[in-house]
């Protein structure tokens, strides 16, 4: 592009769009769905009967952990990592935490899915939140 | 949920409006518009990545089946070689690079107001 194109152009300065950028942060953490991820957090991080859950199931993955890359764990190590799993993932605290987050991630994508229409670029992608 | 889904967050929706316009109307997006403006109606172009493409899905689907020959890598080279002095080609790359580097800039801005990474948050998994 020449000079004379990009001064045909009325670009947005950086400040300008830095600050965008700010009030849109400002904006989504404003949401209800946005407050109730954070209030869900908190909830999450102060039940105890949630961590210990959450706990005991980190810690038999872990032990585990050689045997699962091996595709190697026993039948009752899998039904005991299983019954594990199913006690975390039932505590109320974690099935509101998930039911924020999934919330929250809705109007991200939502958000996302627009700026990537305006820009022709996947935002997400763009952003490297790759999966795996 | 969808953009008119953002309908009842009206304080969302004009701050995401605000942004995806500032956002194009910034200079490495104002640029990299040009550019692929430029390479959308240059069929040389075009033509010249759908010919790299399909001689790379050729090549690999002949190193399957050990049937690569020094003239199939001679043509892809010669492709690659074509692509990579091609103007068009060359600026609408780099503008692009240009514009996911300064996105992931405004990225960081936002995740670092709302304590997460928002890219994270909008991003769908496919694991």
């Amino acid at each position: 592009m020449s000079d004379f194109d990009l001064n045909e152009l009325e670009l947005a300065p950086p400040e300008v769009v830095r600050q965008a950028a700010r009030d849109f942060a400002a904006a989504l953490a404003e949401t209800p769905q946005f407050k109730a991820y954070e209030e869900a957090i908190e909830r999450l991080n102060h039940d105890t009967a949630a961590q210990r859950a959450i706990d005991a199931f980190q810690s038999k993955q872990q032990s585990l952990q050689a045997l699962l890359m091996l595709n190697a764990v026993s039948a009752a190590d899998k039904a005991e990592l299983q019954r594990l799993q199913n006690a975390f993932s039932s505590a109320p605290a974690v099935v509101a935490y998930a039911q924020a987050q999934a919330d929250l991630m809705a109007i991200c994508q939502a958000s996302a899915d627009w700026l990537s229409e305006a820009i022709g670029l996947n935002y997400a992608t763009a952003c490297g939140s790759g999966c795996c | 949920m969808t953009h008119s889904n953002l309908n009842q967050l009206p304080d969302l929706m004009a701050a995401t409006q605000a942004l995806a316009e500032n956002l194009l109307a910034s200079e490495p997006f104002a640029v990299y518009q040009q550019a692929s403006a430029r390479f959308s109606a240059d069929p040389h172009a075009r033509g010249l990545i759908e010919r790299l493409s399909q001689a790379q899905a050729d090549l690999r689907r002949r190193q399957m089946n050990r049937g690569v020959t020094q003239a199939d890598v001679d043509q892809l080279r010669a492709l690659q070689s074509e692509v990579q002095s091609n103007d068009v080609i060359v600026d609408y790359v780099t503008t692009q690079q240009s514009a996911v580097a300064y996105l992931r800039e405004i990225n960081q801005e936002i995740s670092l107001l709302i304590g997460s990474d928002f890219a994270a948050l909008a991003g769908r998994s496919s694991c």
